[in-house]
C-alpha cells in the first residue's frame, strides 16, 4: 500500500519534472571573442592586447591600412611614416584623447570633404570621390574600435535588458 | 467484478489528479520552448527602445523562416535573431540574439543564413541550430573563419576577404597543390626546385642537414623572427619525418644526381690577378651585391640587439648561409645562367662582367657562411649503392617527386587526398584517431595543419611550422573548398576567377624571359605584386625615361627597401624593352600622342604651381626637390618621367586609371588639371648615378624588411 502510494508520488514527480524542465539546456559554450570576431588588430600600444574587429571595422582596417596609414599611423608596411614631414601634424588614428571628441559627422565630413573646407589643413586631401560612403562610415567605426583611450558612444547608455 | 473498495477510489482520485497535472504540463510546457521565449523577450524588449513601432513592425509569434527552394535554403534563425535588420539595434549593447546583422554586400533575405554561417537552418532549438548534434551534423562556422563562405563561390579573390586571399596564397606557396588537388589552385611549371643535378650544386653532408632541419636561422629562443613575426620566411621546404638511415640514405642518392654536368666558367686571370689581394675585394663585392638589389628578392638575417631578423624580398631563397652550402664554381655558372641550371627559375640573368662576377662570388662565399652549419652532421662515407637504391626508394615513397623532378622518376601528381571538397565535410566522415580534440572540422584541419600525426599517426604529410594568424588563414582557405556546386542555383553563384590574357611576343619576349620581368611586375594580369603593374606603361611613361630608367634604374619611392634590381641590360636590350611598352602596353584612353608639352604656356605653369603648393598641397605626399612627403612618388622629375596626356588623365580620375590606386580623386576644374599639367611638364631632373647605395643598405638593415 504505502510501497505503491510511493511508486504513484515518484512517477508524477518524475513526469513533472521531465515536463517543466529540469533536463540540463544545453547552453553554448563561452566564445572566444577573438573566434567570434571578423578580424582583430592589435593594440598600438601593446601588441600583445587583441581588439575583435566585427565586419564593418574590418572593412574599416582594410581601407585605412591601403589609403591612411601613411600619415596617421607612426609605422607603415613600407617602414617610415609620412607623419613626420607634415605641419600640423596629424592626428594617430587610435588617438582617443583627440578623436573621441569629435562626433562621427564630423570624422565623415574631414574625410568627405578634405582639411580646407572645415577650416583644418588642406594636407588633407577629400576622399569623398575615392571611397564610397560606406567605406568612409568603416574607417570610422574602426578608429573608434582602436581609440586609446576607449570610446564610449554619447547618448543613451545601452540597454542593460538581458535576452533571457 | 469485484467491489469497489474506498482504497480504490482514492487511488484512482490520485491517478487522476496526476494525469490531469501530466496533462496540464504539455501546454506549459509547449508555452515554455526556447524559441517562444525568445519571441516574448523580444517584445519586451522592443518596448524598452524608443523606436518599438518599428521594431515590431512585422512581429508574429510564430515561427519566422527564410524558403529558398532553389538553394535548399530553410532557415529558421530569424525566429529568434528578430533585429538583424533592424540598423537601430547595431550597437554591440544590444543583448543577442537581437543585435543587428553587419552592413554586408548581400541581403539577408535573398540568401538566408545558413548558406554562410553554416549550422542547422530548420532547427528551432539553439543547441540544435548551432551545433553539432547526433542527428545535425554542420556546426554554426566560428566568425572567424567566415570569409571561407565568401570564397565558395567568388573563385576570384575579394578585397574584403584578405584571410582568404593569404590562405590561398600560402597554399600556393608552400606547394601544397604539389600532393593535393584544390579547387582553384593551379599547378605551376615548378613546385620544388629541379633535382636533376643537385649533385653539382651541394654536397651530401648539406643535403643531409637540410632534410633534417631546413631552417638554420634562429634566434636565443630557436625562433625565426622577421620584424617581431615568426617564420614569415619559413623555407618552402617542410620537414619530414626521416630516421637515421633515411637522412643518410636519401642524402645518398641526392648527392650522385649529376645530370647536367656542371661546366665551370672561368674568370679572366687578369681580374683574379688585380682583386684577390685587393683588401677591398669583400667590401666591394659587398657593394655591388647592395648596389643590384639582390635583397630585393633575397633575404639576409640581421642580429641587433640580440633580435635576429631576416631582411630582404621572399621571392628567392635566404641566402644568410649560402656560401657554405654551393660550391664556389657552381655559384659563378648560376649567376651567369640561372636557367642553364634550373628551367623555369625567377631568379632573373644579370649582365655581369668578370670583375663584378668575381667580387660578388667572392663575398658570397666568404661572408654569407656559417663554420658551424654542417658542424652537427656525422661523418659520411662515399655513397654506397645499397644507399642510393634505398634513397631512390624512399624520395619515391615520401612524395619528393610530387614537387621535386629527378631524371628516371615519373612526376607524382595527387599523392596526397583531394581536398578539393574538404571544406563541406560533416564530422562523421573525419578520422580523429586518437586526437583530444573537439570533432568538428575547423578543430580537424588546424590540428591537421599543426601536425599531422596528431590526427592520423600513419600520415606521410610532413611538417609545418605555421603562425597563428597564417594558420587561420590556411584553414579559411581550406574551408571554402566545397567542392563541386550541389544544384544549378549554386553554379550559377560562382565567380570566377579571370584568366589572364598576357603573352609576350617578338623580340621582347626573349628579353622578358631573361631578365624574368614578370616575377615583380604584372603585365595585363600576369605576373608578380611586388612592383608596378606595367599593362599602362607605355601611356604613363616617356620612352627615353624608360630606356634610362632600365640601364640604371633611380627609385621613385627612396624609402622602398625592395627595388628594381641593377640589372646591368645592354643598350639594345633596354630600348627592346621600351619599343615594346611604349608601343603596346597602352591604355586605350590615354593615347601619349595625343598631347604635347608645347601647348602649354608659362603663365599656366605658374597658376599650377601655386595650386601644387598653396591651394592643394600636394607637397604633403609628393616630393620635389629636397622637400615633401613620401606617399606617392617623388616628382622632381615628373616631366622627363611622365606623359602629359596619362599626367592629364591621372589628375581627373586616378581610379581610372589604376582602380586601387590610393591618390585621392579631387575636384578639380579643367582648368586646374590643365595648369597642374603644365607645370608638372616642367619639372626636370637629370638621373645621377646611384651614389647613396651604401647608405641605402645600411638604412635597409635599420628599417627592416617591408614593401
Amino acid at each position: 500500500m504505502r510501497i505503491r502510494n510511493l511508486a504513484v508520488a515518484a512517477l508524477g514527480v518524475a513526469a513533472l519534472c521531465g515536463a517543466s524542465g529540469c533536463r540540463k539546456h544545453a547552453r553554448t559554450a563561452k566564445v572566444d571573442p577573438l573566434l567570434a570576431a571578423y578580424d582583430s588588430e592589435a593594440d598600438w600600444n601593446d601588441s600583445t592586447k587583441m581588439i575583435p574587429l566585427g565586419y564593418q571595422q574590418a572593412q574599416g582596417k582594410r581601407v585605412f591600412y591601403q589609403y591612411c596609414v601613411w600619415c596617421h599611423a607612426d609605422s607603415t608596411p613600407a617602414g617610415p611614416s609620412n607623419r613626420s614631414n607634415l605641419t600640423p601634424v596629424p592626428a594617430l588614428l587610435d588617438d582617443g584623447a583627440t578623436l573621441n571628441a569629435e562626433s562621427d559627422e564630423y570624422l565623415g565630413n574631414i574625410i568627405t570633404l578634405g582639411g580646407s573646407a572645415l577650416g583644418k589643413s588642406a594636407m588633407m586631401p577629400p576622399y569623398g570621390r575615392t571611397l564610397s560612403p560606406e567605406e568612409i562610415r568603416s574607417v570610422i567605426a574602426f578608429t573608434r574600435a582602436i581609440a586609446q583611450p576607449p570610446y564610449q558612444p554619447p547618448g543613451r547608455p545601452g540597454s542593460q535588458y538581458s535576452a533571457r | 467484478m469485484g467491489k469497489v473498495t474506498d482504497r480504490m477510489r482514492f487511488v484512482f482520485a490520485v491517478l487522476s489528479l496526476i494525469f490531469l497535472a501530466v496533462l496540464a504540463i504539455s501546454p506549459f510546457k509547449d508555452y515554455r520552448r526556447e524559441w517562444k521565449q525568445y519571441k516574448r523577450s523580444y517584445l519586451r524588449f522592443a518596448q524598452g527602445r524608443p523606436d518599438t513601432k518599428r521594431l515590431t513592425a512585422d512581429y508574429s509569434p510564430g515561427i519566422d523562416q527564410i524558403w529558398l527552394p532553389g538553394m535548399n535554403v530553410v532557415d529558421r534563425c530569424t525566429t529568434c535573431h528578430q533585429g538583424i535588420t533592424q540598423s537601430s539595434l547595431a550597437d554591440k549593447s544590444v543583448p543577442q540574439p537581437f543585435r543587428a546583422h553587419p552592413p554586408i554586400p548581400h541581403n539577408m533575405r535573398e540568401w538566408g543564413c545558413t548558406i554562410c554561417h553554416r549550422g542547422q537552418g530548420p532547427a528551432t532549438e539553439v543547441a540544435e541550430a548551432h551545433e553539432s548534434t547526433l542527428a545535425w551534423e554542420q556546426p554554426v562556422l566560428p566568425t572567424h573563419f567566415i570569409q571561407a563562405s565568401c570564397g565558395t563561390c567568388h573563385q576570384s579573390d575579394l578585397p574584403q576577404t584578405p584571410q582568404l586571399a593569404r590562405g590561398r596564397q600560402l597554399l600556393a606557396e608552400f606547394n601544397c597543390q604539389g600532393c593535393h588537388k584544390m579547387q582553384g589552385i593551379e599547378r605551376p611549371a615548378m613546385l620544388g626546385p629541379d633535382l636533376t643535378s643537385i649533385g653539382t650544386k651541394v654536397s651530401r653532408e648539406w643535403i643531409y642537414k637540410w632534410l633534417k632541419e631546413p631552417r638554420t636561422i634562429v634566434d636565443k629562443d630557436g625562433n625565426v623572427t622577421v620584424n617581431g613575426y615568426e617564420t614569415e620566411e619559413e623555407p618552402r621546404m617542410p620537414k619530414f619525418r626521416l630516421s637515421e638511415t633515411e637522412l643518410r640514405a636519401l642524402a645518398a642518392y641526392l648527392s650522385v644526381q649529376k645530370a647536367k654536368a656542371l661546366r665551370p666558367y672561368k674568370i679572366s686571370p687578369a681580374v683574379v690577378a688585380a682583386w684577390s689581394k685587393n683588401p677591398e675585394l669583400i667590401s666591394q663585392g659587398e657593394l655591388r651585391f647592395r648596389q643590384m638589389f639582390c635583397t630585393t628578392c633575397h633575404s639576409l638575417a640581421v642580429t641587433r640587439a640580440g633580435e635576429t631578423k631576416l631582411i630582404g624580398g621572399d621571392i628567392g631563397p635566404e641566402l644568410t648561409k649560402v656560401g657554405s652550402k654551393v660550391n664556389t664554381d657552381w655559384l659563378i655558372a648560376w649567376l651567369r645562367d640561372p636557367e642553364a641550371y634550373l628551367p623555369h627559375t625567377r631568379m632573373t640573368r644579370y649582365g655581369w662582367s668578370d670583375e663584378d662576377l668575381y667580387k660578388v662570388s667572392q663575398y658570397i662565399t666568404t661572408k654569407l657562411v656559417d663554420s658551424d652549419l654542417l658542424s652537427d652532421v656525422p661523418k659520411l662515407d662515399p655513397p654506397a649503392d645499397e644507399e642510393i637504391q634505398l634513397g631512390r626508394g624512399l624520395f619515391i615513397e615520401k612524395g619528393c617527386a610530387s614537387c621535386h623532378t629527378i631524371e628516371g622518376v615519373n612526376p607524382q601528381k595527387d599523392f596526397g587526398p583531394d581536398l578539393s571538397a574538404l571544406g563541406g565535410k560533416n564530422a562523421s566522415e573525419l578520422e580523429f584517431g586518437a586526437a583530444k580534440i573537439p570533432h568538428n572540422l575547423v578543430s580537424y584541419i588546424q590540428a591537421k595543419l599543426e601536425d599531422p600525426v596528431s590526427v592520423n599517426p600513419a600520415a606521410r604529410m610532413p611538417r609545418y611550422s605555421w603562425n597563428q594568424p597564417d594558420l587561420d588563414a590556411v584553414t579559411t582557405a581550406l574551408l571554402s573548398m566545397k567542392g563541386a556546386p550541389p544544384t544549378s542555383a549554386f553554379e550559377n553563384l560562382l565567380v570566377p576567377r579571370k584568366p589572364s590574357s598576357f603573352r609576350a611576343t617578338g623580340s621582347f619576349a626573349e628579353v622578358y624571359e631573361r631578365y624574368k620581368c614578370y616575377a615583380c611586375h604584372r603585365f595585363n594580369g600576369y605576373g608578380g605584386d611586388l612592383a608596378p603593374d606595367l599593362t599602362y606603361e607605355g601611356s604613363r611613361a616617356e620612352r627615353q625615361w624608360l630606356v634610362e630608367f632600365l640601364k640604371s634604374p633611380q627609385t621613385l619611392r627612396p624609402t622602398l627597401i625592395l627595388r628594381m634590381p641593377q640589372l646591368n641590360m645592354s643598350d639594345k636590350d633596354a630600348a627592346t624593352l621600351a619599343d615594346y611598352l611604349a608601343l603596346v602596353m597602352q591604355h586605350p584612353a590615354v593615347n601619349p600622342a595625343s598631347k604635347d608639352a608645347k601647348e602649354f604656356t608659362p603663365a599656366m605653369a605658374t597658376l599650377g604651381k601655386q595650386l601644387y603648393e598653396v591651394k592643394y598641397q600636394c607637397q604633403s605626399c609628393h616630393t620635389i626637390g629636397s622637400s615633401g612627403g613620401y606617399v606617392g612618388p617623388n616628382l622632381s622629375n615628373a616631366g622627363g618621367w611622365l606623359t602629359p596626356a596619362w599626367i592629364e588623365a591621372w589628375l581627373r580620375n586616378p581610379q581610372a586609371l589604376i582602380p586601387d590606386s590610393i591618390e585621392p580623386r579631387r575636384n578639380f576644374t579643367d582648368e586646374e588639371i590643365l595648369a597642374l599639367t603644365a607645370y608638372l611638364v616642367t619639372l626636370r631632373a637629370g638621373i645621377k648615378p646611384q651614389k647613396t647605395a651604401v647608405n641605402i643598405g645600411a638604412l635597409a638593415s635599420e628599417q627592416g624588411a617591408g614593401r
